[in-house]
């Protein structure tokens, strides 16, 4: 569900500007789940004091940096914005920078009828100033004007054309927060373009540490006060602690690798040395930009599957590395998206598939023989949209990917098994035990291939 | 001799601002006496069933209401005053009416190029805001850029166009100061709304009929 944060902008009084956060927070609980900041302990503004560490700013600045989007209700005080949230956004604008690029819906409740609108002109202004850089919803004003009288004794709006009105702002609001979500998408316009040195900040990068530091995930995850160990992380659908979450990913009958929408290198799922895994990858290679853990030869590359993975013309793209009688690695690579089909970075499979396809034939009591009728595929799937690459174009020929300058002459790559899988054995296939391809340098691995060596 | 009282609108020990201000305050020494005072120290402004107003808030407000005029000077924070001034002029309309009516000078320094023009703007609008009903000279802009460049390391202002610019409007405030006095029609006026309809909230000024 969308996380929203509220600020009431002043403190220290019955407000009726925290009543109605209170209120969005309760009404639309089945939509948005509303969070309301308390800014009642935050100190005095000071420059000289501010080195970005205090207990209470960090806190205020994790909660609206984990949030999609911010609501802040504002009173009027001699037509501005009180100073107590004023106050807050001095803090959050200097040493940390939690509005940068955040949606924000501002709305007010006012004692009479100006419905604190001044404040709000001036709230607009603040939040876009360069240090701020929120992006305020344009028009859609809501003033709450004569709140007094507004809120029966639950709490709850009395005018249901107000709560009409209020249900339909918001859900402007949301529609707003899924356009500003796009715009910081990286957006290539074609393959060339994809940023391998990883410099388009998307809103999940983390700011300020070295991403070719060795210690970068210790360093970022200190930055971030990220979970770890017993805490606990809710996900669609479960709930699992950090250990529990790293025993799942670890035991996974493959390699896993996230690079994400910049083109960073940020998870593999470290079950071995790199010595003992197909693709491998050393603990200080994460946070690396993907230019860093590629040899300059497949770069162009790497960038052809993920430009067609980002701009959707392909949801997989996969191709054989390793390849020989007792195994067949292969290398998938999968776009992952969130819930407005945004392109959130490429999630890799390497597994060997020899041992499933082995066991299938065993199982099944059949074996491999050769297909004279057949016309082999391309050992690259998922391209084609991006290079023009026929089923029937020469793999070797294809220059899309480093994968296929390994790959096996087509007459030597196993044969599809054409049996039924239903009936059992087949008896009268013959059988063609895979050939031994060339034994590929593990150079293949084209997209996230963290270490060549 | 002129009293006047030159408010800093900032906390920071490296406030041009305060720079500024003791500039025109030797500067100008012949022709006022200009006592500047730090906001430092005040309480970020919240309301309270009892109005409690704090003690340096009281004292400022005594220092104002002796001055003949006041001078602000604002820098620019996120487009608008620092939420300091913004606090000061909340505790100096809370109950208590030192600006009413009282001839205010605004000046601003920055280190870019705008010299707080926003802000300025901003603090016009809000020393007009009916509980502050401050009489701000008009067309009086002083915006200071680049301030960091802008004195010598004896706090004087080097740029003689600045200096001149300055000396100006200063001279124009001596004489707004006197104008103005002579604009008591709706003082009293003023005087008994705020009295008597005070306030955002449960008040009853024109701008909330």
């Amino acid at each position: 569900m969308v996380k929203l944060v509220g600020i009431a902008g002043s403190i220290g009084e019955e407000s009726y500007n925290r009543m109605l956060l209170q209120y969005i927070s309760k009404h639309f609980k089945d939509t948005v789940e509303v969070e309301l900041l308390d800014i009642n302990d935050v100190p005095q503004f000071n420059e000289d004091e501010d080195d970005g560490n205090s207990e209470i700013i960090q806190a205020l600045n994790r909660k609206i940096s984990g949030s999609d989007g911010v609501i802040l209700a504002t009173p009027e005080h001699n037509h501005t914005v009180p100073a107590a949230m004023k106050n807050v956004i001095e803090w959050l604008s200097n040493k940390v920078h939690p509005f940068d690029g955040k949606p924000v819906w501002i709305v007010g409740a006012s004692y009479y009828t100006q419905g604190s609108s001044r404040a709000q002109l001036h709230l607009k202004q603040i939040l876009e100033s360069p240090g701020v850089n929120a992006i305020v919803m344009p028009g859609n004003e809501f003033l709450l004007s004569n709140a007094k009288s507004a809120f029966d004794e639950n709490g709850d709006l009395k005018d249901q054309r107000t709560v009409g009105f209020l249900s339909m702002v918001l859900k402007k609001f949301l529609k707003f927060m899924k356009v500003i979500d796009m715009m910081d998408a990286p957006d290539p316009k074609n393959a060339h373009e994809e940023d391998m040195k990883s410099t388009n900040k998307v809103n999940t990068t983390v700011e300020g540490v070295d991403m070719d530091d060795p210690e970068w995930v210790e360093k970022a995850a200190d930055k971030t006060h990220a979970a770890s160990g017993g805490d606990y992380v809710k996900l669609d659908r479960g709930l699992l602690t950090v250990d529990q979450l790293n025993w799942f990913l670890n035991s996974m009958a493959g390699e896993l690798t996230y690079a994400d929408d910049n083109n960073q290198f940020i998870y593999y799922n470290k079950n071995a040395d790199a010595a003992h895994m197909l693709a491998p990858r050393t603990p200080d290679q994460v946070g690396d930009p993907l230019e860093d853990v590629h040899p300059a030869r497949v770069v162009e590359h790497v960038k052809q599957v993920i430009y067609a993975l980002r701009t959707g013309q392909s949801d997989v793209v996969s191709m054989p590395a390793q390849q020989g009688p007792n195994q067949h690695v292969m290398h998938y690579y999968r776009a992952m998206r969130d819930e407005n089909r945004r392109y959130r970075g490429v999630n890799e499979l390497v597994i060997d598939i020899m041992p499933i396809l082995k066991y299938y034939l065993a199982a099944t009591g059949q074996k491999l023989v050769k297909d004279p009728d057949a016309t082999p595929i391309s050992p690259i799937t998922g391209l084609d949209a991006v290079t023009g690459a026929s089923a029937h174009s020469d793999p070797t020929a294809d220059a899309t990917s480093g994968a296929s300058a390994a790959a096996a002459p087509e007459e030597e790559k196993p044969a599809a098994p054409e049996v039924d899988a239903t009936s059992g054995a087949s008896e009268e296939t013959e059988e063609v035990a895979p050939t031994p391809a060339p034994t590929p340098e593990p150079e293949t691995d084209a997209t996230t291939g963290a270490s060549e060596g | 001799m002129k009293k006047f009282v030159a408010l800093v609108g900032t906390n920071t020990a490296k406030s041009t601002n305060r720079k500024l201000l003791k500039y025109m305050q030797g500067r100008y020494a012949d022709e006022a006496e200009i006592e500047v005072v730090e906001l430092k120290g005040l309480p970020i402004f919240k309301k309270t069933t009892e109005m409690f107003v704090p003690e340096q808030a009281k004292t400022i407000a005594e220092q104002i209401n002796a001055a003949d005029g006041v001078i602000i000077g604002t820098p620019e924070y996120d487009h608008s005053i620092p939420a300091l001034l913004s606090s000061a002029l909340a505790w100096l309309s809370y109950g208590i009416h030192p600006l009413m009516d009282k001839p205010v000078m605004i000046v601003g320094t920055s280190y870019g190029t705008l010299g707080a023009s926003r802000a300025q703007a901003q603090l016009r609008q809000i020393l007009d805001s009916p509980e502050l009903k401050a009489t701000v000279m008009p067309s009086s802009e002083f915006l200071l850029g680049h301030s960091l460049q802008a004195f010598d390391e004896s706090g004087e202002l080097k740029s003689e166009e600045e200096v001149a610019k300055l000396d100006g409007l200063f001279q124009d405030f001596l004489l707004f100061t006197d104008l103005s006095s002579q604009l008591d029609h709706s003082k009293e006026l003023h005087q008994e709304e705020a009295a008597e309809k005070f306030s955002w909230d449960n008040g009853l000024t024109e701008d909330n009929k």
